[in-house]
């Protein structure tokens, strides 16, 4: 199988605040992680809050730079995190849809594309072209998945964004992103939802401060999770 | 590493880039980020004035609001028998207006836009640019609270009035690279920003906002005075900014506007560089 990304010995040290200096206090980055994302291949980031799962995301984004070790891609890579950050109030969902789209580095053509799309799954009809102030949070949510899930990479990174919306919408999100998942060359998924990434992760890595605990099998991955 | 014929190879997400290159590198990327740059601009533009009343009315009010007050000060208390000092000053206003806010915005756009840039790899320059661009709007829209003082004064245009946009790309391009080369230290050192704040208001009085560069020439004449004064970069484009307004022609020495515009292409290099050799890293602090 074709290697989609490749990750050699990456550490990432936080600088620590001059505070906490004097105590024991180190935020967690991540240390000395290698890993290979095949196409086809799911793969899941399990760990305690502070663990290095986000930090990890966003240095397979791009956004993060390692302090020491390399990070190749082969094509396209976009992360979905914070679902609607980066919206303007003042702007209608649709003008903030091509600027999201933008944010994600998307060009306009591929954006013109998919906007149909993305105005159909929002489900905000004449909503579309109002002004976001006029919207809902449940709304503002809709719009923000409805975009952040219209693109396909070749590599795509989810950083616990289905929580968002009501209970079906929290149904149709997931519908979404396993639909994404068989479209996209790869997906690399953080999530708290141990049944959800049992059920769709080819493998699974358990990060504990920084570290790579386990990687492989998911049950057994899980398991190694709990025991933390 | 495994990869079948005719596949896009492995590329580094963090490959080494030749010091020379970076500002080749900055142009590139702005003008392959240029749909982003203009949602970017359009969103400022769009949420500035957005809950006024009166709109953009405000950036034609601002400068002819605080032209009023400085003229009552210097043409009333202190007698000055200029008729053309509050065009002179409202210019000046225009002018150092954009200069600062250019170099404020571009100093804070990392610590500003760091929620805008965690999705994907996107030239992080978009941001200190947009701000820039957006105030450069503004800056023109501003020009036109001098279309009564044309009629008042018996004002023409000419072909000189056309170099008024180029003058103002020049000071907020400059004001954009000092932004650049302080942007990655402001994110470590958020004091910088306060910093830039404070030496932003004490140069209002070292520009020529509300004084000349005759004034100035007048009072000090040629000598290390002069030299130092064409070490603001403000100081040449005003001038020119009144010049082509008024139809006047100041005698700026050569060396003049060689300081300005080595200013602007020297910082452009050292700003280009300093930013994409440290932002990225500075992202890590905020």
């Amino acid at each position: 199988m074709t290697t989609v990304m490749e990750i050699q010995n990456l550490t990432l040290e936080y600088p620590v605040p001059r505070k906490y200096r004097k105590e024991k206090f180190k935020p967690s980055g991540v240390r000395n992680i290698s890993l290979e994302v095949k196409k086809g291949e799911v793969l899941g980031i399990i760990g305690r809050n502070g663990s290095g799962k986000s930090t990890l995301l966003k240095m397979m984004a791009g956004v993060f730079p390692p302090d020491s070790g390399s990070i190749a891609i082969r094509g396209s890579v976009s992360l979905l995190a914070g679902v609607g950050v980066g919206f303007h109030k003042d702007l209608t969902g649709r003008e903030n849809a091509y600027l999201y789209g933008a944010l994600m580095g998307r060009t306009q053509n591929e954006i013109d594309g998919l906007i149909d799309e993305i105005q159909a799954f929002a489900e905000l009809e004449h909503h579309f072209d109002r002004p976001l102030r006029t919207y809902s949070s449940g709304m503002k949510s809709r719009l923000g998945i409805s975009v952040a899930t219209a693109f396909n990479p070749d590599l795509l990174l989810i950083d616990e964004v289905l929580g968002v919306g009501d209970a079906s919408f929290r149904e149709k999100s997931k519908k979404q992103v396993r639909k994404m998942i068989e479209k996209s060359g790869a997906v690399v998924i953080v999530s708290h939802s141990l049944g959800l990434l049992k059920e769709i992760c080819d493998r699974i890595i358990v990060l504990e401060n920084g570290n790579i605990v386990y990687k492989g099998n998911p049950d057994v991955a899980v398991e190694t999770y709990l025991q933390l | 590493m495994d990869s079948n014929p005719g596949e896009v190879p492995l590329t580094p997400l963090w490959g080494k880039r030749s010091f020379f290159r970076l500002p080749f590198i900055v142009a590139k990327d702005l003008f392959q980020a240029r749909h982003l740059l203009r949602l970017l601009v359009k969103r400022d533009l769009t949420g500035r004035y957005s809950r006024a009343y009166l709109g953009y009315t405000w950036a034609i009010l601002e400068p002819l609001l605080l032209a009023i007050v400085y003229t009552f000060l210097f043409t009333i208390l202190l007698g000055s028998n200029d008729p053309l000092y509050s065009v002179k000053i409202i210019i000046g206003i225009i002018g150092w207006q954009l200069f600062a806010r250019s170099v404020t915005t571009s100093t804070r756009s990392i610590s500003s836009s760091i929620n805008l840039f965690q999705f994907a790899r996107i030239p992080k320059t978009v941001f200190a640019t947009s701000s820039v661009l957006t105030n450069y709007v503004l800056a023109l829209i501003s020009l036109s609270c001098l279309i009564p003082f044309f009629f008042i004064h018996d004002l023409s245009l000419s072909f000189q009035t056309l170099l008024v946009p180029v003058w103002l790309i020049l000071i907020c391009f400059t004001g954009w690279v000092i932004g650049l080369m302080l942007a990655p230290l402001a994110c470590k050192v958020p004091d910088v920003i306060n910093l830039v704040n404070f030496l932003v208001r004490a140069g209002f009085f070292l520009s020529p906002v509300m004084w000349t560069y005759d004034m100035f020439d007048k009072r000090f004449g040629e000598g290390w005075h002069s030299v130092l004064a064409h070490m603001n970069p403000t100081v040449v484009p005003i001038t020119g900014m009144r010049d082509a307004i008024l139809g006047e022609s100041t005698a700026i020495p050569s060396y003049g506007y060689l300081m300005c515009f080595s200013i602007a292409i020297c910082g452009y290099i050292l700003g280009s560089i300093i930013f994409e050799r440290k932002a990225h890293r500075a992202v890590v602090n905020v």
